[in-house]
């Protein structure tokens, strides 16, 4: 029998949780550091509205990141410099470009190296879609002329826009959402662990949440809905492990009715570690064959989720009990609880026993 | 044992349907029409899977208000010549207010005696003398809005998701108060072009031609002292070159309207060129017959959209049905008949968000999402057989009877697979097994605090069971949450990952219980392979 984590390993987490502490600590200002001052908090087209093209070429077609910004400036987008960034390992070039303001009407044609009858055709399509006759001509279609005369056939992967007033819902959309998955976990916890262990896990997923999106931010990950997506998942996700922990911990204190609580934490947390890493394990080898195959539309997601894994572990290991030590022995009388106590949650427990 | 029994007969059953259905999905168009045993309907691709155009776009429904107005402006204009009691000096709509001005205070009074039972106008404070300003009232207000937008709503449907001549497969739902969700999936239709369809009001005109010059400059510089009243200056233009030809003088008010059209179709002219053939309803026909008669070797313009498609020489009296000829593609033809078809766009649409995804990325994306869930769950399978051997066995088959019963069941309800949805497959890969971790560990604890296998099963699953439910409980939350904030592909996780939670807790609870149950040598310690 293969194991991990030896039975009888006694690994002294409480004693260290300073260390931990400090780690958490220093994880969280590096965070807020680069959020808020460098590189910053950067917001992706769901959020802070915008266009973005994928583009792709035919293998061998001449052209970089200098020449399709180029392009784009002459054909009508205003952003200075405009966003073009190469990805993909394929043979074939492929560009995401990403702009966010557009010239109006006919300006955006004047410049750009396109046919005359091409622009009357859009300028047609364009104004007839506004009352008053000046409809902005379509950037996104002028680019793609504009690539197919001067760099070579053009294989439009992708074309997303969200404008201003979808960008600021999207944003507002997503805080609620979190704010609400929050809430409700909170409220479920409450429900089934008692206020004694609640505080702990709210702690916990805080403090999961704050970490994974510093270090999304230091690694410049860009916040969209994909992101949002992974920070919620973890949000349930990072419960997992300290619910498992929280569950021994119950369990132990109900064993007797006299103990150290810092050594049953202790025990709690050696006892179900093998757990914790395997659980961990098993996800994050999943969503690392998402981050590694799964393709540019994803990674974001799979980075973010993987990275929350991570955090997740180590906050349930290293975070969750100590919280619950710490408030134990701020709020209560820290020695001595008895399993009485250990709230709501036990008869269910108890019954399932 | 015969507990045992039934308990195996309805998980079988249970997964044996749903891989069905599952399986099924690979199954082609016609052969599920020629079986009366396949499904009809099933997993349907996103259109981030599939290739396509989504759209949501924002209807300006303030214009629908001014329109109202406007259409109040016009009646209390013609009301003193319908019979109105009053006179009518000036009518003027500004600022969501409509100001009318009479020339006595009688004729004030008869103004407010005819504007009040209708409960459409509000007087607002401002007006005095011989002046009263309205504006609509909430409830007219509410009516034009809604108007407007179910006007809008039935006019993108007729061009776009006519189940008869509109884009197979395509979508143009509400959403929300001013926004319509519009989905084209790939393949059918280039971006520009589905933007014309959006683009074109399809405002049809008939004017009678008043004078005409070689360019808008030439024909202008004949009317030194500014356009007749009434008149302005539209130009024909080719398709081709988009230069404009023949610059015309027209009515600015037009003598007939595309409001009356019954239909339009593609035709041929006699030398095989596409023209668009149109057909009046009653009323058209008269109007038409009349104002062809009475004009008589003048030119007809016809305009749409402010451009003149085309400026033939009445020879006669026309009724019912007439033609625009104005080179063109079959295409332009074809996309020109529907926009005429459907009617006018009362107001105008902006595309607020675009989700547009071409055809080669759909098909990289199902590539690679495939490709990503296979190799999540061969290493999963390799982890837990290497792992917990016979029991991690277990594991691997209640994680494809997982998986069988996530999509089957997502067949089942003919739910969307996007590729976030195909992550959350992934994850559900992943986070299945974790509650089979957690059992095991348990079972292994218990048996090295010395209970026998069959003990050490029962407490192991009765222990784990909270902790299980716990733990998916919380991430079934956020799903949930997410599938309520969510918009778009995102929605697909959500979907995935709520019931993919609710498969893996069935797939350990129940499932691997059951083949613990049917374990041979769960006697002794050695034959309990973990």
């Amino acid at each position: 029998m293969f194991e991990i984590v030896p039975p009888g390993t006694r690994i002294d987490f409480l004693g260290r949780r300073h260390i931990a502490l400090v780690v958490s600590l220093a994880l969280l200002a590096a965070g807020m550091v680069a959020a808020f001052w460098k590189p910053g908090l950067k917001f992706g087209i769901d959020f802070a509205g915008g266009t973005e093209v994928a583009v792709r070429f035919d293998p061998g077609t001449d052209v970089d990141e200098k020449r399709l910004r180029e392009l784009a400036s002459l054909c009508g987008v205003l952003d200075d410099p405009v966003s073009v960034v190469r990805y993909g390992e394929t043979e074939r070039p492929e560009f995401l470009l990403r702009f966010n303001r557009v010239a109006d009407g006919a300006a955006a044609a004047e410049e750009c190296p396109v046919d005359a009858a091409d622009v009357a055709r859009l300028e047609e399509v364009s104004a007839a879609s506004n009352p008053t006759g000046e409809g902005e001509i379509d950037v996104v279609d002028l680019l793609t002329l504009a690539m197919a005369g001067a760099v070579g056939p053009p294989e439009i992967l992708r074309v997303e826009y969200v404008g201003p007033r979808v960008g600021d819902e999207l944003r507002r959309d997503g805080l609620a959402a979190m704010a609400y998955a929050v809430l409700f976990i909170l409220i479920y916890i409450t429900f089934r662990f008692s206020t004694r262990f609640a505080p702990g896990a709210v702690v916990a997923l805080v403090h999961d949440i704050l970490i994974t999106a510093g270090i999304l931010v230091m690694l410049g990950v860009e916040f969209d809905l994909r992101v949002l997506a992974a920070l919620l998942a973890i949000i349930g996700y990072s419960l997992n492990d300290t619910i498992i922990i929280y569950d021994r911990i119950r369990e132990n204190m109900e064993l007797r009715t006299k103990f150290d609580l810092e050594d049953v934490l202790n025990r709690s947390v050696n006892q179900t570690l093998s757990r914790t890493l395997l659980t961990s394990v098993s996800t994050l080898s999943a969503l690392l064959c998402l981050l590694v195959v799964g393709g540019e539309v994803i990674r974001p997601f799979a980075l973010a989720m993987s990275i929350g894994i991570v955090v997740g572990t180590y906050s349930s290991t290293f975070i969750a009990a100590p919280t619950l030590l710490f408030l134990e022995q701020s709020l209560g009388d820290g020695h001595g609880g008895s399993g009485a106590k250990a709230g709501s949650g036990k008869k269910a427990r108890k019954k399932a026993a | 044992m015969s507990g045992l029994r039934w308990k195996l007969s309805a998980a079988i059953g249970a997964v044996l349907l749903f891989g069905f259905l599952t399986v099924s999905n690979f199954a082609s168009e016609e052969q599920r029409l020629a079986s009366p045993l396949l499904p009809d309907g099933g997993l349907r691709l996103g259109l981030d899977l599939r290739g396509g155009i989504h759209w949501v776009l924002g209807v300006d429904l303030e214009e629908a208000e001014v329109q109202e107005l406007g259409f109040w402006a016009d009646t209390l204009r013609s009301a003193p010549d319908d019979g109105a009691e009053f006179r009518v000096s000036e009518v003027r709509v500004t600022d969501g207010t409509l100001r009318v001005s009479v020339p006595s205070e009688s004729d004030a009074e008869a103004l407010d005696r005819w504007v009040a039972p209708s409960g459409a106008l509000d007087a607002v404070g401002e007006g005095g003398g011989t002046e009263r300003v309205f504006r609509l009232s909430d409830l007219s207000a509410e009516d034009a809005r809604r108007r407007g937008m179910d006007q809008v709503l039935e006019v993108l449907r007729r061009r776009i998701a006519d189940p008869v001549r509109g884009i197979p497969d395509s979508v143009v739902t509400r959403q929300g108060q001013d926004r319509v969700l519009v989905q084209i999936p790939g393949g059918q239709i280039d971006r520009s072009r589905a933007r014309e369809l959006l683009a074109v009001t399809g405002h049809l005109q008939f004017k009678i031609v008043q004078g005409a010059g070689e360019s808008v400059e030439l024909l202008s510089a004949e009317y030194p002292d500014g356009l007749p009243e009434g008149t302005e200056i539209a130009s024909e233009i080719d398709k081709e070159s988009g230069r404009a030809l023949t610059a015309y003088l027209l009515p600015e008010q037009p003598d007939l309207t595309g409001d009356y059209l019954k239909d339009a179709r593609v035709g041929f002219d006699t030398r095989q060129r596409p023209i668009v053939e149109f057909q009046f309803n009653t009323e058209g026909a008269r109007r038409f017959a009349e104002l062809t008669e009475a004009n008589v070797g003048n030119q007809l313009a016809i305009v749409l959209d402010e451009t003149v498609y085309s400026a033939p020489t009445i020879r006669s009296r026309i009724g019912a049905r007439g033609q625009i000829e104005g080179r063109f593609t079959s295409q332009e033809a074809a996309d020109l008949a529907v926009v005429l078809r459907s009617g006018s766009l009362p107001i105008p649409v902006e595309i607020e968000e675009e989700r547009t995804v071409g055809p080669a990325l759909g098909k990289d994306s199902i590539d690679r999402g495939l490709r990503a869930s296979l190799l999540g769950l061969g290493v999963i399978v390799l982890f837990v057989l290497g792992y917990y051997r016979l029991s991690g066995g277990y594991a691997s088959l209640a994680l494809a009877a997982n998986l069988l019963l996530l999509l089957g069941i997502m067949s089942m309800f003919e739910a969307t697979l996007t590729l976030p949805g195909i992550a959350g497959i992934v994850l559900t890969v992943g986070m299945a097994v974790d509650a089979n971790v957690i059992i095991f560990e348990r079972i292994r604890e218990e048996l090295r605090n010395g209970k026998l296998p069959r003990g050490a099963i029962a407490t192991g699953f009765s222990k784990a069971y909270w902790t299980i439910m716990d733990a998916n409980i919380t991430t079934l939350i956020t799903a949930i949450v997410l599938f309520e904030f969510g918009t778009g592909p995102i929605k697909g996780f959500a979907v995935t990952l709520s019931i993919g939670i609710v498969t893996s807790v069935f797939a350990a609870l129940v499932l691997t219980r059951l083949m613990f149950a049917l374990h041979p040598g769960t006697r002794t310690v050695e034959t309990l392979s973990i």
